[in-house]
């Protein structure tokens, strides 16, 4: 108990930060393979790899997040 | 006398194949499309999803939202809150002007994927209807031609008349899901096509 005192409130959240962004990240990758799993059901040629870009994109821009709240905070 | 064999009725398909852009959502023969169960002697003749005026509503709360981080820094300090007084709060605020941008971003891609993915084929053979309702559903229907029994369209308001689109139903027979396309453009064309081809093409047996 006097552990849990002792820590700076700035610390949880610090960790609740992280936390939300650790499963934005998990949702990130969902959304990634959910457009690998429709681009094999449906392959439209005009703006497919361009979406497969976005989501890769998306999913690094989230993981840096993640990196960057580690390190920053 | 009955007829011991009758041919399947060939469904003549046009040559003009149509180049489809990225937003096409309506799209007569498109060139280059095509879904994971169809058939090496299937052609796509028919293509269609909402029209691109039905996403307005995303992106116009998507403007809104970029701007509304911007906005509250700007007014803030009036009422005494400063979220750049001492470098923790700077580091912290940093992070949140990140996330929610990229909650920002998220929100327009999956909005974007949602209509992108949300399509209705008519083939030779079948009509695909392919729903992308959540980023972890969604739903492929399927039926044959022959199953179809009747196609009708709705189109009311005000915006639809103007940008002429509405919702299209195919009904088929018996216990089987009825199909519906919703919002799609040029919904009497794409009324007129189905129905031409309705009975068509080679049975489920």
């Amino acid at each position: 108990m006097d552990f849990i005192n002792s820590l700076n409130p700035i610390f949880w959240i610090k960790i609740i930060t992280l936390v939300v962004i650790a499963f934005y990240v998990i949702f990130t990758f969902v959304v990634f393979t959910q457009t690998k799993v429709m681009a094999e059901i449906l392959h439209l040629p005009s703006a497919q790899t361009v979406i497969k870009i976005i989501s890769i994109i998306h999913l690094i821009f989230a993981i840096s997040l993640f990196i960057g709240a580690l390190v920053i905070l | 006398m009955a007829d011991i064999f009758v041919a399947p009725k060939h469904i003549t398909v046009p040559n003009d194949s149509e180049d489809m852009h990225a937003f096409s959502s309506f799209c007569q023969n498109p060139k280059g499309v095509r879904f994971q169960t169809q058939k090496s002697h299937e052609t796509i003749i028919l293509f269609l999803r909402s029209h691109f005026i039905t996403n307005v509503s995303w992106i116009a709360l998507s403007f809104i939202l970029i701007a509304l981080p911007i906005i509250i820094l700007i007014f803030l300090p009036n009422f005494g809150i400063d979220f750049l007084s001492s470098e923790t709060l700077i580091r912290f605020t940093t992070i949140y002007v990140l996330f929610y941008y990229l909650m920002v971003f998220s929100y327009v891609f999956i909005s974007f994927l949602h209509w992108f993915y949300n399509v209705f084929i008519v083939t030779s053979e079948r009509v695909v209807d392919i729903d992308y309702s959540d980023i972890v559903v969604h739903n492929i229907a399927i039926t044959n031609l022959v199953q179809i029994e009747d196609v009708h369209y709705t189109q009311s308001g005000f915006i639809p008349t103007l940008f002429n689109y509405g919702d299209l139903f195919a009904q088929t027979a018996g216990e089987m899901e009825n199909f519906e396309a919703l919002s799609i453009p040029k919904p009497r064309e794409a009324t007129h096509i189905i129905g031409d081809l309705i009975g068509k093409g080679p049975s489920a047996g």
